[in-house]
């Protein structure tokens, strides 16, 4: 047997290749190169583009070596390769931080329930896995075969840190394919994580309208004992609502979580809070009203325990990601741990979620009676912000967001609390002003008390889109009539929370289908229109024209891929299994779906954007979004368009930039709008498709920047496209600037273009 | 690179700090007018603080507008800029998102704005300050084929010139003026 055969047939037992629910296709468990060529393919139009956020490579003892125009390392590589080698290196965090997160509760899992317990996702999801059946071949049934799919994206991940060592890849090109990599294996270990948990600890799935929790810190009762849950992993969180159901204390405690944690304690718990997204989470910190603060993974503030000693509160950290340098005490007695926490005011490491979640329950009970959790009022906060020098500014100079701080607080002062709780808004509670300033001004604080406690609602995480749901918009979604699909996910970094929200209301009231996760489902909570309502109580939260759903947390994103790929596989009827580019290429030229991630801080989601990227769903950021350093962008009109008709066979030179580019920064939430509009269309559109598209991008731009489209001509192919109740105005125009007919296609795909095993006759169905 | 004072640069440029190119801060706009008035087929890229922000009485954008008048500069306005524009009766020449007009500046064969040929100057009022650092680094990096110019009163150390941090309102609107005057 040769070594290619050999190893085929390793591939083959970790996927049971044996089983026949779909053949396997061309790359079933796809190595570091196997989808290169689809990598090139995609840059070919989409071009990387590079914004260094700084002139040097500091990554080696030759160095630090100054990249600054064509100067080139001591190791030999230049500016552009050395941005493409940073961003594998974010992409690689944030992939590590999900499979490990992954890793770790599929385990701890499989310690309950046992590596055969049965992954079940209720009787509306058949496909349990699409990314996971598309990427390795693997049809999941147990959390044992999640495992194989981990050790998967570990075995991957391996090689692709090697490629970042120095003296290593010299190409960006080759730099951007692997970070494509790293992005896929990101999903693989997403879906893998949130299948895990909605299967182990009975989260909600196959229900559309799953319950509205609160949302806010002004819902936090602080006459009880408050736990405060920060971080991604639900583990300790849910043990403690077991915890608290076995001693009948559930309504007698209050569990509240900032970021993630909260999200995915409200699937198990409904009774929990969720105070709100990361930006909050340095805020709620300094109010002192969480009398235990249990930290466990991923953007949570590494300064938790001097502001938890700040507050009297007590700190358990369970991680070994986060340890904080803390005693660890999982060997000891939960009732010596306990001691330890409200007795001796020690913060502790126990690195047990089950014991750490008593403990946590315990030392509230004992803490709170002893705390005293009084805020800051509102006239305080002028009398404090009285003593600001106003015009200093040091805040300002260093506020993370460009905010007019100094102004707000020396308005305060004057007795106008205004501008600082509007600040409040869009702040993203870095703190750097505080710490900024010389006069001690507890600036966060402030803002806190002018902004008040206000109350929302949010929707439970409702999981995978229901294959019922799938056959119902694949059609229109395909053809275009469903104008798009647009995932609003993660991170807090806003110019302005409120921002979400809007951008969500306006695609919903124009019928698109709206999906949250993360802060972002959080975000999109946090405003209330005249009558008091937030977005969840507004709209339906099925995946139909007009809905607005939470899918869940950071690692729920996989759902939404997974729509996209259940709407080739289901209503299409591809063959999914081990096919990622026949995938991912119906995706790109069929399923009008977008990304956004309007507030970009962390690795993870660079890592979630840049797989999306490979499976052919374009990005969309927010300003901060620049800082990431790259984006994947089409010259627009100056580009070649030609895909293959698939049915002819035939290349065609569509001469429509659509989507127009894979990744891109908008720097306001008007830009944004019409761009997410244009993201979602694709050349498969039809003519009555693409005028409902257009309608909404014409209507869009009108009213927010003041005309036609500039750019119209790009997208009307022919005058079928153009939607009714603009024919007259925009047919003017078309003729004004010389535009002619392009051809339309039923069958557009890339297929064909490059050099692929994949045969065109395979995107035929 | 442009002559005179520059940020401090270590004799063994191996260690500095922030690279070896930093921008040229023009602290007397009638420098500031000398730089755009030589220039040949100059843009004007405004960002979206032109119309959110005022000097004085007036918009930023009021000020700009007329830089742009006094040289027939050709302007792109980003984000949503163009419907201000439109109010103050100027037409952008045209309109692309910040991200979307350097990634046409950095081809050094685009043939620029109404196909004029490529821009030599390229100026940049009222661009979020960390998003215009990001796109200015991007330029200095890749397209070394033209000049930036950040009329900015926080400064930009990536573009080539800027205008020095002007913290107080009355001096901003001052510098501004100013270059109008020497434009005239
Ligand atoms: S890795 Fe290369 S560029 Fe970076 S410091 Fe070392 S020699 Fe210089
Ligand atoms: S805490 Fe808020 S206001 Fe202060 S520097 Fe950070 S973003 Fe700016
Ligand atoms: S740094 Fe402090 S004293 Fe100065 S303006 Fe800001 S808040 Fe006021």
């Amino acid at each position: 047997m040769s070594k290619t055969e050999k190893f085929r047939e390793k591939i083959n037992g970790i996927i049971r290749a044996e089983e026949p629910w779909e053949a396997v296709g061309h790359t079933p468990l796809p190595l570091v190169t196997d989808l290169r060529n689809w990598d090139f393919r995609l840059m070919k139009t989409y071009r990387p583009f590079y914004a260094p956020f700084c002139d040097l490579c500091c990554l080696c003892n030759f160095g630090k070596c100054d990249l600054t125009l064509d100067r080139k390392g001591a190791c030999g590589i230049d500016m552009a390769t050395q941005q493409a080698r940073m961003i594998l290196i974010s992409c690689l965090m944030g992939a590590a931080a999900h499979g490990a997160h992954g890793r770790h509760l599929i385990e701890h899992l499989i310690e309950k329930h046992g590596e055969n317990h049965p992954l079940d996702l209720g009787d509306q999801v058949n496909v349990e896995a699409p990314i996971i059946r598309t990427v390795l071949g693997l049809k999941p049934k147990t959390l044992g075969d999640l495992r194989r799919a981990v050790e998967y994206v570990e075995r991957e991940l391996i090689h692709l840190v090697a490629a970042t060592h120095t003296g290593q890849e010299g190409s960006n090109l080759d730099y951007e394919s692997k970070a494509f990599h790293c992005g896929m294996l990101d999903h693989v270990a997403l879906e893998a994580c949130d299948i895990a948990q909605i299967t182990g600890f009975n989260y909600p799935t196959s229900v559309v309208e799953t319950p509205l929790v609160e949302l806010g810190w002004g819902t936090i009762d602080r006459t009880k004992p408050v736990i405060l849950l920060v971080g991604h992993n639900a583990a300790a969180a849910n043990s403690m609502t077991d915890y608290l159901r076995r001693k009948n204390l559930l309504d007698k405690v209050e569990l509240a979580g900032i970021c993630c944690t909260a999200l995915d304690t409200t699937r198990y718990n409904e009774g929990a809070k969720v105070v709100g997204p990361l930006a909050q989470q340095r805020f709620f910190l300094k109010t002192g009203i969480a009398d235990v603060i249990v930290a466990d993974e991923q953007c949570v503030l590494t300064d938790i325990p001097a502001l938890a000693k700040e507050t009297g509160a007590a700190l358990i950290a369970w991680s070994d990601k986060i340890c904080y340098g803390l005693d660890n005490v999982t060997e000891k007695e939960t009732g010596e741990i306990v001691k330890m926490i409200a007795g001796e005011k020690k913060q502790v490491l126990v690195l047990d979620p089950d014991k750490a979640a008593q403990a946590a329950v315990e030392a509230a009970l004992a803490l709170a009676p002893t705390r005293k959790k009084t805020i800051l009022t509102p006239e305080q906060a002028v009398e404090i912000a009285g003593r600001c020098r106003k015009k200093c500014e040091k805040c300002n100079q260093n506020c993370a967001n460009l905010l007019p701080v100094g102004t707000a607080v020396s308005q305060a002062g004057e007795g106008n609390l205004e501008p600082l709780a509007d600040l409040f808004r869009k702040c993203t509670g870095c703190g750097k002003c505080e710490a900024a300033c010389d006069f001690n001004l507890p600036i966060l604080k402030l803002m806190a008390a002018a902004a008040g406690a206000e109350k929302y609602k949010v929707r439970v995480g409702r999981g995978p889109i229901h294959d019922v749901e799938i056959r119902k918009v694949g059609s229109p979604i395909v053809l275009g009539t469903i104008p798009g699909v647009v995932l609003f996910a993660g991170c807090s970094n806003y110019p302005d929370v409120g921002d979400v929200a809007w951008m969500a209301e306006e695609l919903a009231r124009r019928k698109y289908i709206v999906c949250l996760s993360g802060c972002a489902a959080m975000a999109a909570g946090m405003y209330k229109d005249a009558d008091g309502k937030t977005i969840y109580e507004k709209y339906p939260p099925s995946f139909d024209a007009g809905g607005v759903l939470n899918v869940g947390s950071c690692v729920s994103n996989a759902h939404v891929v997974g729509a996209a790929i259940k709407i080739a596989n289901i209503f299409a009827a591809l063959p999914g299994r081990a096919n990622f580019e026949l995938i991912a290429d119906y995706i790109l030229n069929r399923v009008g779906a977008c990304a956004v991630v309007w507030g970009p801080y962390s690795q993870k989601a660079l890592a979630i954007g840049t797989g999306a990227i490979r499976w052919g769903i374009p990005l969309l950021l927010g300003p901060h979004g620049a800082k990431y350093r790259r984006l994947f962008m089409s010259k627009k009109e100056y580009d070649d368009w030609t895909v293959i008709d698939g049915r002819t066979e035939q290349l065609v030179d569509t001469r429509e930039p659509t989507p127009e580019h894979m990744a891109i920064v908008v720097e306001t939430r008007e830009r944004a709008l019409p761009t997410m509009i244009k993201l979602c269309m694709r050349r498969n559109d039809t003519s009555p498709g693409r005028a409902i598209k257009l309608h909404q991008y014409i209507s869009v731009y009108k009213e927010h920047l003041g005309t036609l489209p500039d750019d119209l001509q790009n997208f009307v192919r022919t005058e079928r496209d153009v939607p009714l109740v603009y024919k007259k105005e925009v047919l003017a125009y078309l003729k004004a600037v010389g535009w002619q007919p392009k051809p339309a296609l039923s069958l557009p795909t890339i297929i064909g273009t490059y050099e692929t095993k994949v045969p065109v006759s395979a995107t035929l169905r | 690179m442009p002559e005179g004072e520059f940020l401090f640069v270590p004799y063994y440029t191996v260690n500095t700090l922030t690279g070896t190119k930093a921008a040229r801060v023009v602290s007397d706009p009638v420098e500031a007018a000398e730089i755009i008035d030589r220039a040949r087929n100059p843009l004007y890229i405004l960002g979206p603080e032109t119309i959110t922000s005022e000097v004085g009485e007036k918009l930023l954008l009021e000020y700009v507008l007329e830089i742009v008048r006094a040289n027939n500069i050709l302007t792109c306005a980003t984000a949503h800029v163009k419907k201000k524009m439109l109010e103050f009766g100027k037409r952008p020449d045209c309109v692309y998102d910040i991200i979307e007009i350097i990634h046409f500046l950095k081809m050094p064969d685009w043939q620029g704005v109404r196909g004029r040929g490529s821009h030599d100057l390229v100026l940049f009022t009222g661009v979020r300050c960390d998003l215009a650092e990001r796109g200015l680094a991007t330029l200095k990096h890749f397209a070394p084929h033209l000049k930036t110019f950040a009329v900015c009163r926080r400064g930009h150390p990536n573009a080539d010139y800027t205008a020095p941090v002007i913290p107080r309102m009355e001096k901003w609107r001052e510098y501004l003026e100013g270059i109008i005057r020497g434009l005239y």
